[in-house]
């Protein structure tokens, strides 16, 4: 579905991408982990076409990204910043609806099935209470799954997240990992997710990409990961594992 | 259906409060007219009416409605809600401009001040916006930064020019610096009416992506939003048309930071509502200070400068303090 190809990004003089080449496959959830800093959050930037790599290209259902216009390229992708925000006070329905805005004609306005497919998105990411609240009067962690609920509402191909999983409570983050994969089970799609939970990422995901320091450092079945040896490896992070239900987790060591 | 429906609605409200602004505009002013002697045939009213006052109210009303929507557009491209014509120093190009010209004369030669500080305007604005680029990424911080600086630097200009101006020529150009709209033509109605008219289509075409913009450039673009090419277009057409309208009307502040705030205070809408909305809005506004510039005192009239920045700086300080 999407080849990356020697894919490069640079901000100044610090690389943050460096000759990237991966094949994101039709219908899977694929983890990207990695260190603070490993280049997962400029990758998925170069994938949802919002910076294009300084050298090196990346091609979408067999077309080079450069040569999708922009609206086109949105109508089949969706992105969620690690951060999102909105710098004028703006209620959830209104952020949600917005994942529509690809589709509309140039004066157009959204219309009922709009607000219908964004109220759907925003209850399945359990927000249908947020609808008429200001998103400066939400925690970070409902914010996110406005947000994230307005990348559904547009029924992307390939969705592409940055730590959805970040900032939102232990229950939240359970029931959001099962999302993810019932989303790539329900509509067939890909999703990519930058995610630092190494046991939710492995318990749901197809794949999980791990980066260091700008390049693809492994590329692992889930059940690779959930290894003592690899994760310090890769990550340093000390831990052992223990097997509950007949699949490993990870538990740090104390 | 129900939100176009009350947009519609809020549209219809302010076409009526502008119409009666308008009506009580030229009903007002330092002689008397009766609008019923003008419309029987009284050459006298028909002439304060028709060549005087009518094309004051109407430079009055596009003044401010290009200053409401510049500034509108400055906001949404800057992503900052301080943000104005006045900020970005647009003005203060304009204004360096006029004043130089006076120091050198020019200024008794009818339509020279117009024309430099339009030159001055953009000068600025291309100016600020080379200062704030960085490759082929401008950036909104450096832009409002850039202005602050250049702004610095025109009043600068400004001291030194009118230091430097004779005395007799110094009495237009401070009237034109506190903004005024006396002795202001149909041509002068003409030009803004057919920039504000462009710049409004213009900037409608550009409405679904613009309002975009309020979650940052990198989500805008994954939105389908090519953010560098809006942003330059947006640019461009918010500084030519304040700089017409600087050029017409003196400098007159706070127009493009209240209206645009006013109007999301009683209606939080996205940029295709507050567009035709804040037109209305910059308008009203401006026939209404005009009006109180002219009636408040009828010995002398008061700059509409002054009446919009009285206006606006208690505002101002007010929204500085709820954001900090």
């Amino acid at each position: 579905m999407l080849t990356v190809s020697r894919a490069r990004f640079a901000y100044g003089q610090r690389v943050a991408v460096r000759d990237v080449s991966i094949e994101i496959g039709e219908t899977a959830l694929i983890a990207l982990a990695g260190a603070n800093g490993s280049g997962k959050s400029t990758l998925l930037k170069l994938m949802a076409r919002v910076v294009t790599p300084q050298s090196g290209s990346l091609s979408f259902l067999g077309r080079p990204l450069r040569d999708w216009n922009a609206k086109g390229y949105a109508q089949q992708t969706g992105y969620l910043p690690q951060e999102p925000e909105s710098s004028f006070p703006m209620t959830a329905i209104d952020v949600v609806v917005t994942g529509r805005a690809p589709f509309l004609t140039r004066f157009g306005f959204e219309t009922e099935d709009d607000y219908r497919e964004a109220a759907a998105a925003l209850a399945l990411c359990d927000g249908s209470h947020l609808a008429g609240r200001y998103l400066d009067e939400m925690s970070g962690g409902e914010r996110k799954r406005v947000f994230l609920a307005r990348v559904l509402a547009g029924h992307p191909k390939l969705i592409l997240l940055d730590e959805p999983l970040a900032a939102l409570d232990i229950a939240h983050t359970q029931q959001f990992s099962k999302l993810l994969r019932e989303i790539v089970d329900r509509t067939r799609a890909t999703v990519v997710f930058a995610s630092h939970d190494l046991n939710w990422a492995a318990a749901y995901s197809d794949r999980i990409i791990v980066m260091d320091d700008g390049a693809i450092a492994a590329d692992l079945q889930p059940s690779q990961l959930m290894n003592p040896e690899i994760v310090r490896r890769h990550f340093g992070f000390e831990a052992g594992a223990v097997e509950v239900n007949g699949r490993p987790w990870l538990i740090p060591k104390t | 259906m129900t939100r176009e429906a009350a947009g519609f609605g809020a549209s219809l409200v302010l076409v009526l409060l502008l119409v009666i602004s308008f009506l009580i505009a030229i009903s007002y002013g330092a002689t008397s007219v009766s609008l019923r002697a003008a419309i029987g045939g009284d050459v006298t009213a028909r002439a304060i009416l028709f060549g005087i006052r009518i094309p004051r109210v109407a430079t009055a009303a596009l003044v401010g409605a290009i200053l409401a929507v510049a500034g509108l557009t400055f906001q949404t491209l800057l992503r900052n809600p301080l943000a104005d014509p006045f900020i970005l120093g647009v003005s203060g190009g304009a204004a360096a401009g006029a004043a130089v010209a006076t120091a050198l004369g020019w200024a008794r030669i009818t339509g020279v001040v117009p024309v430099v500080a339009f030159a001055g305007a953009l000068i600025a604005t291309a100016a600020v916006f080379l200062l704030a680029r960085r490759g082929s990424h401008t950036d909104p911080t450096r832009l409002l930064l850039s202005g602050l600086v250049l702004n610095a630097f025109f009043s600068a200009v400004i001291l030194m020019a009118f230091a430097l101006s004779r005395q007799s020529d110094l009495t237009a150009a401070l009237r034109w610096m506190m903004g005024t709209l006396f002795g202001v033509s149909w041509f002068d109605v003409t030009l803004l009416a057919v920039l504000l008219l462009a710049s409004m289509i213009a900037l409608a075409t550009m409405a679904n992506d613009l309002r975009l913009l309020v979650f940052g450039e990198e989500d805008a673009r994954s939105r389908g939003v090519e953010v560098e090419r809006i942003k330059l277009a947006g640019f461009v057409i918010a500084s030519v048309v304040t700089g017409a309208a600087v050029a017409v009307s003196g400098i007159i502040g706070f127009v493009g930071l209240l209206v645009p705030h006013l109007i999301r205070l009683i209606w939080r809408r996205d940029f295709r509502f507050l567009l035709p909305l804040c037109a209305l809005g910059g308008a009203i506004l401006l026939v209404l200070s005009d009006t109180l510039s002219r009636v408040i005192v009828t010995s002398a009239e008061l700059p509409i400068g002054a009446f919009t920045a009285l206006l606006g700086v208690p505002f101002f300080l007010s929204l500085l303090r709820r954001n900090s």
